[in-house]
């Protein structure tokens, strides 16, 4: 064999080698780059921060395949691997398995006459039974799992609201006490709240007014009639979508906020005890609002729908942006991911979203394409989610652990510094501690930490900082008895020589 | 060794303001030197501040903390006081000479050294509840230096306290003008430079 021909084999090698990896490399990558959204967190200083995917887009459910496409549908309900959707301009309620086929059409109330009317809202309680918000007919439906339609609740007698008002609603959920919740078009009294037998309760947790003294004055006593006309009323706002946990607590949405209310971080989200005040934890760095700025390509989060964990955790599908926000207990961005546009993966104008019960999956409800988005969880989102399921039901090891792989994953995440930094404070590591709660720029827990480390450190070097103390304070006071015996020598001497 | 005992006198000046101010003035207890020294320790002092602080009270992000910005503040503060005071005082029969001012004002701004400087040590000793000391003695260094300014002018100039109030306040203003005029300048120069490339530009591609 011929040095040159050995030359060539080992090029070769070389050369296909070189290639194979560059194949792999590049095969990972357009993997990454087929997802046409990025996934991002806020850290303290308000930047958006990339961060590995955690879910990523895995298919659509197209309607051009049902008999009937779905045409401006507006809410979806995940319950026992089937899909609810109020397919509100066919007058349908429909309910579709995770394939896309439809198992089952409700397309009317009490006998085939009584149709639904362009329902908005549909829900699915413990029981399977199902509420419909047949919006335009101004009722509740209530159906059996099967599909049977059980009873109606109609608009509420109460002289609470007079006959000419509106009463249209558009969302309803049930909590496990079988209290009837709704969002009602034209009632901007709170939600509409009846019993299990349907009677008319009351409003609850009616979004409050403020006003700020300059727009009353400046409005009442500044204005023309013209101006005052042109502008909004001081009105409560109206929710836009209800959820009810399970801890049977209703999540809220509100939608139609100005851009004062966004830079002022007005509440975008509540959630709502059984007397209707809002008990929603906001301890993270900055207001729930979605976004944190709006830009010329990106505007103001408009939040339509909502989805809670039984952990606390909650995800919130940003209708302008196409975007879903999810958020821990106490508030803190968690991550964010999604878009609008025309790609595959891309939503028009999401209207709803729902996961499934172990929350590795989501979907999202496109009402102008009528489509339906699935959503998978990654592993790092699954570690996320672990870490904080198991943090919240306070199994601290297991919640290390989930962090720690989050880490791994994304060494720019700040949430899993102060979850990690958390179980050292429990374990008494105190200088570690603080170094995590750095990393993760919370000086609300930094400053736990070191108060338990500087008394460490005072305990075990009490002894030499005692005599350190005591030496200095006994040179001190050596060195100025010396400047006063040297002074009063020198005052005597003078007071000799004088003599 | 005269520059040494200048610097030493400022322990004089602020404890003791109008004994010491009168002194610098007249005695000739201070120096120039002394006092550029104060301002630069005072530039230096913001620095570390920034950089140096505990994190528990530190909110400044380190890659954005830059020293020129300090340096360019501090002097710009500093001679623009000095200037307006002085244009003001002249008018309004003050007594001192700008070197004069410059010297008192350099001195005034001693407190803020002796008293950050050492807080920047403290911050990483104390918790964010004993915070409150921190903050109280960052604003008191403020305000000593703010007295201090003001007993400087009222000493130098010889003026009442109405009238140092006055002054101070219209200093402030002058202060604003001057910052004003000289943006005004420096923009009208900068269109008369386009200007003038473009004339330039115009002839040579014709």
């Amino acid at each position: 064999m011929s040095l040159k021909f050995k030359y060539r084999i080992i090029l070769s090698a070389l050369a296909i080698l070189l290639s194979a990896t560059v194949l792999v490399s590049g095969n990972t990558k357009v993997a990454y780059a087929d997802v046409p959204y990025e996934t991002y967190s806020y850290n303290f200083w308000g930047d958006d921060v990339l961060q590995p995917h955690a879910y990523l887009y895995s298919k659509t459910i197209s309607s051009k395949d049902f008999k009937k496409a779905l045409s401006y549908p507006q809410d979806m309900f995940y319950f026992e691997d089937a899909l609810y959707i109020a397919d509100t301009n066919n007058s349908r309620i429909l309910k579709l398995s995770l394939e896309g086929q439809v198992l089952m059409e409700i397309t009317c109330a009490d006998g085939a006459e009584d149709l639904l009317n362009k329902p908005q809202g549909v829900f699915v309680n413990t029981d399977g039974n199902i509420y419909v918000a047949d919006t335009d007919n101004s009722r509740i439906v209530e159906y059996s799992p099967e599909g049977r339609f059980l009873r109606k609740i109609g608009r509420p007698e109460s002289d609470l609201i007079t006959d000419t008002q509106e009463y249209k609603p558009t969302k309803v959920v049930v909590d496990k006490a079988g209290r009837i919740y709704a969002i009602a078009y034209g009632i901007n009294m709170g939600l509409v709240e009846f019993n299990h037998n349907g009677e008319f309760q009351g409003f609850m947790g009616a979004a409050k007014v403020s006003i700020r003294a300059f727009d009353y004055i400046w409005k009442n006593y500044f204005s023309t009639k013209e101006q005052r006309a042109r502008m909004q009323t001081f009105v409560p706002t109206e929710y836009s979508s209800i959820f009810v946990d399970n801890e049977n607590f209703i999540f809220a949405t509100i939608s139609n906020l100005s851009e004062e209310d966004y830079m002022e971080g007005a509440d975008t989200v509540r959630r709502l005890n059984p007397t209707g005040t809002d008990i929603l934890r906001r301890l993270g760095n900055y207001p729930i609002i979605g976004d944190l700025y709006s830009t010329a390509d990106s505007n103001w989060s408009v939040f339509s729908d909502i989805y809670a964990t039984d952990y606390g955790c909650y995800f919130i599908l940003d209708s302008a942006g196409g975007k879903i926000f999810a958020y821990d207990y106490d508030g803190n961005n968690l991550f964010c991911f999604g878009k609008t546009g025309s790609r595959e993966g891309t939503v028009q104008n999401p209207s709803a979203l729902t996961l499934s019960d172990n929350h590795d999956k989501i979907f999202v409800l496109d009402s102008i394409q009528g489509n339906i988005l699935t959503f998978d969880i990654t592993e790092y989102g699954k570690h996320l989610l672990m870490a904080m399921k198991t943090n919240y039901i306070g199994d601290s090891e297991t919640a290390t652990r989930e962090w720690q792989e989050v880490l791994k994953a994304n060494a720019n995440y700040e949430l899993a510094y102060i979850g990690l930094g958390k179980a050292y404070l429990k374990n008494g590591e105190y200088k570690k501690a603080m170094d995590y709660f750095k990393l993760g720029n919370s000086r609300k827990y930094y400053t736990k930490a070191f108060y338990y480390y500087r008394k460490m450190v005072m305990e075990e070097n009490f002894g030499k900082i005692m005599t350190f103390i005591i030496i200095t304070a006994v040179l001190i006071l050596i060195f100025v008895w010396i400047k006063r015996i040297r002074r009063w020598v020198g005052e005597v001497r003078c007071s000799m020589s004088k003599h | 060794m005269q520059y040494v005992k200048t610097l030493k006198y400022v322990f004089h000046v602020i404890f003791r303001p109008f004994d010491g101010f009168w002194d610098l003035k007249r005695e000739h207890r201070g120096s120039l030197p002394a006092a550029w020294t104060f301002v630069v320790l005072t530039i230096i002092t913001l620095t570390v501040e920034k950089q140096n602080t505990g994190f528990l009270f530190n909110f400044n992000r380190l890659e954005n903390v830059n020293v020129v910005v300090d340096i360019v503040t501090v002097l710009l503060l500093y001679i623009l006081w000095c200037v307006a005071n002085w244009c003001l005082t002249s008018l309004m029969d003050g007594e001192g000479k700008l070197r004069d001012i410059m010297i008192a004002t350099g001195y005034a701004l001693f407190p803020i050294v002796l008293i950050r400087l050492p807080l920047v040590f403290f911050s990483h000793l104390i918790t964010a509840s004993e915070g409150s000391f921190y903050y109280m003695f960052g604003m008191i260094s403020y305000l000593w230096a703010g007295i201090l300014l003001l007993l400087g002018t009222m000493v130098t100039h010889q003026y009442t306290f109405k009238k140092t109030l006055l002054t101070c306040i219209c200093t402030m203003i002058g202060m604003g003008i001057i910052l004003f005029i000289g943006l005004l300048f420096f923009s009208v120069i900068q269109q008369m430079i386009t200007f003038a490339e473009t004339i330039y530009k115009e002839v040579r591609f014709r």
